[in-house]
């Protein structure tokens, strides 16, 4: 554990707490995943980000597994993504992060390299954990050097979101192998028929983009660096800035102001790129009927696409190593879990909990189809676990694609920021 | 007259009658003054000398959470001044400072000056101008900002009564700053309350003479009541550039913690933020605080020193 740099700051704080509680200020000291009770039932936290559904469902599973392990206490800790890392980033380095986390891949190095995630396999070794029937390979998505330092419950990969009524009025179909070529002329199609934008801006995704590079034989990240050159960054955003120009892509001030709604489900373009579990929420959010179309393609034949996943962690420090892996073991393979979760975080990853969730209303539907023909078209790529200081990189290259976007940087300008960011952010 | 004579009484009898052991009564009074003290002074040494120390310190490390700082000398500052977002972060600062202070003041006067004016509901319209100040700094006010300007919202909606079509200010580069100097403005009370309090205090015999030898409102408000709040005017302008200096809350929720959109409300503090907790970098971060502490250090200096030139305090007038 490289905690050594710690001890001068945790002494204060310990000296902090314990004058504190002389002074009786404090009567309680949070320390609840540490200490196991008398009666040697223990308690874990654990953590993840997402929306009110997610903690619904999940608080259900917790229950379940409380009710299956009666030993076992969870407490839950929650909040949206945005506050997840800031708050885990400064748990971990006090030595205090949750026992189980809800984790992804632009994670996995980051924190392996710092020591916080345990490698999971000597759980499975010891027979606490389920490493079977993890679908189309899924599994490989926690492993970094040949440690399992991630179990993945669900998978997915991105996908086109197209308003289906705005594509059926224009007269354009979206179909598996179409090229770029011929997404953008559909996008004008739209733009001369309904005088809406077709995009809601697709330049600055970073899981686009690394698409569009692996349809070109490069990707985004190697594993220790970017894949590609600011020659074809410059090239990608401005042509991006080009179609934000002629109204192809929406006018990014007023993406800007519907969120944090969606542009697409505002109504202000007709399709828009993301992973295709996030596709539920549009149905909820916007007016229209809104499907999954396949991914453009450079060569007409090979989208780039890979599965991504969530995924749960444990702390490595953890007290209690064997009642955590006992603990995702059961999230992952349980079916209850599977019936209750669904595809929140994705196309359930194990079989047990893809047999036991049959979906029922279209959207789920209509994901669990997209993946099905994703995996049958035999395009899925494999996915490298990126560098550590990924998720900096995609914050910044989210901002300055946004910047571009406004004309307040110039494509090339901004290329060589993304490239110095990263620079700083590989060194972190 | 009598209360003079009266106060030193006291102490004399008090003298005369343990003169030993009043050295260690009031030492033991001391005693006792820490002692009631003690939580403050052990708060602000943990809490706030403790952090400071840690933190300059840390300016001039690599740190990032995780590994131990590494001891890096000045480069954090070399790297800050080259970064153009630093660069960017200070430009969007100064431009708030600028804008939002001298309007948020004007604003306090002017409305102070009103609410002197002795009338019917006096106490009624201080509150209510003052609530805006007890509230403004609430997340949830940011939420009801970035939802009033918004595009389609009220503000816009006004606007374009008048012709003026920009959309809402959220999501545009070019105005979303002017939102938040907008919240800034809003919460005039604290400094709005001090005005009031400045503005009674000046005679009101100046204004009559001035009245008798045929002064208009605008002469005796330029030659009387201004050079007589001048010091209250310059508490005002220290502690309202002094706090817009530190501005975070507004930033940060209004621009749904990106400060932007394209970076245009990243304030200095909002990218210290993202710095430290975001990105990890906390060498970077404690070397932006303390230069930020500089720079308000200076600011403050340089209108302490030009106070002499504008601001008349009793010993001066006479």
């Amino acid at each position: 554990m490289p905690r050594n740099g710690n001890v001068e700051r945790r002494t204060i704080l310990k000296a902090a707490g314990a004058s504190a509680a002389a002074l009786g200020l404090a009567t309680t000291t949070g320390c609840g995943g540490d200490s196991g009770a008398g009666d040697g039932s223990v308690t874990l936290r654990y953590a993840w980000w997402g929306g009110e559904p997610r903690t619904i469902a999940i608080k259900k599973t917790i229950a379940l597994f409380e009710k299956k392990y009666p030993k076992i206490k969870i407490k839950p800790e929650f909040t949206d993504y945005a506050a997840y890392w800031e708050k885990f980033q400064t748990q971990a380095s006090g030595g205090n992060p949750p026992d189980v986390f809800q984790n992804a891949v632009g994670f996995l190095r980051k924190y392996d390299k710092r020591g916080v995630l345990m490698d999971l396999k000597t759980q499975a070794d010891a027979g606490n954990l389920d490493l079977e029937n993890f679908r189309n390979g899924v599994l490989a998505n926690g492993q970094v050097d040949g440690k399992q330092i991630g179990i993945p419950v669900g998978a997915n990969t991105m996908a086109l979101v197209i308003d289906l009524k705005a594509f059926e009025k224009a007269g354009v179909e979206a179909k598996f192998g179409w090229t770029w070529d011929e997404y953008f002329a559909a996008l004008q199609k739209i733009q001369d028929k309904l005088k809406i934008a077709g995009d809601t801006g697709y330049f600055g995704i970073m899981y686009l983009y690394d698409l569009y590079l692996r349809q070109n034989g490069k990707a985004f990240f190697t594993d220790s660096d970017l894949g590609f050159t600011e020659d074809d960054l410059t090239q990608w955003w401005a042509d991006g800035y080009k179609r934000v120009k002629s109204g192809l892509v929406a006018d990014p001030k007023k993406i800007e102001q519907v969120a944090p709604k969606s542009g697409l489900s505002a109504g202000l373009a007709a399709s828009e790129f993301t992973w295709d579990n996030f596709s539920i929420r549009y149905e909820g959010e916007g007016e229209s009927d809104y499907g999954l179309a396949p991914i453009p393609t450079t060569d007409g034949k090979d989208t780039g696409q890979y599965l991504g996943s969530l995924m749960l962690s444990a702390f490595s420090g953890t007290k209690h190593p064997k009642e955590v892996a006992q603990f995702i073991s059961f999230m992952v393979h349980d079916p209850e879990v599977g019936k209750i979760m669904g595809y929140d975080r994705g196309i359930l990853a194990t079989t047990e909990q893809y047999d036991a969730f049959k979906p029922t209303d279209p959207n789920n539907k209509g994901v669990s189809a997209y993946e099905d023909e994703v995996a049958k078209a035999g395009v899925l790529g494999k996915i490298t676990p990126h560098p550590s200081g990924a998720d900096v990189i995609e914050a910044a290259f989210l901002r300055i694609g946004g910047e571009i976007a406004q004309g307040k940087t110039k494509p090339a300008d901004g290329a060589k920021a993304l490239f110095s960011e990263a620079k700083a952010a590989f060194a972190g | 007259m009598t209360l003079v004579k009266e106060a030193p009484a006291r102490p004399a009898q008090k003298r005369s009658a343990a003169p030993v052991a009043g050295r260690r009564g009031r030492r033991r009074e001391n005693l006792a003054g820490y002692l009631f003290m003690s939580p403050w002074i052990a708060g602000f040494l943990l809490l706030t000398a403790g952090p400071m120390i840690a933190s300059l310190y840390y300016a001039f490390t690599s740190y990032n959470l995780f590994t131990p700082p590494k001891w890096v000398g000045l480069d954090n500052f070399t790297t800050m001044f080259q970064d153009p977002r630093w660069q960017k972060s200070v430009e969007v600062t100064l431009k708030y400072v600028v804008v939002a202070t001298p309007l948020k003041l004007l604003l306090a006067l002017g409305v102070a000056l009103l609410l002197a004016q002795k009338r019917r509901g006096q106490a009624l319209y201080r509150a209510a101008f003052y609530m805006p100040s007890l509230i403004g700094a609430s997340v949830s006010v940011g939420f009801v900002w970035r939802a009033l300007f918004s595009d389609g919202a009220v503000v816009d909606r006004t606007q374009k009564v008048f012709g003026l079509d920009v959309g809402g200010w959220i999501g545009n580069p070019d105005y979303v700053l002017y939102a938040l100097v907008a919240l800034s403005i809003w919460q005039f009370g604290a400094p709005m309350v001090i005005f009031l309090a400045g503005l009674k205090q000046v005679p009101q015999e100046l204004y009559e003479a001035a009245e008798m030898d045929g002064a208009g409102p605008f002469r005796r408000f330029w030659n009387i009541t201004l050079p007589m709040i001048s010091p209250v005017l310059f508490f005002n302008v220290l502690l309202e550039s002094i706090h817009a200096f530190q501005v975070f809350g507004s930033a940060y929720v209004v621009s749904d913690t990106r400060c932007g959109p394209a970076d245009a409300t990243l304030v200095y503090t909002c990218y210290l933020y993202q710095k430290g907790f975001k990105e990890a970098q906390m060498g970077f971060a404690s070397a932006m605080a303390w230069t930020l502490v500089i720079a308000v250090a200076l600011v403050t200096a340089v209108l302490f020193w030009s106070q002499k030139k504008w601001v008349h305090y009793e010993e001066a007038a006479k």
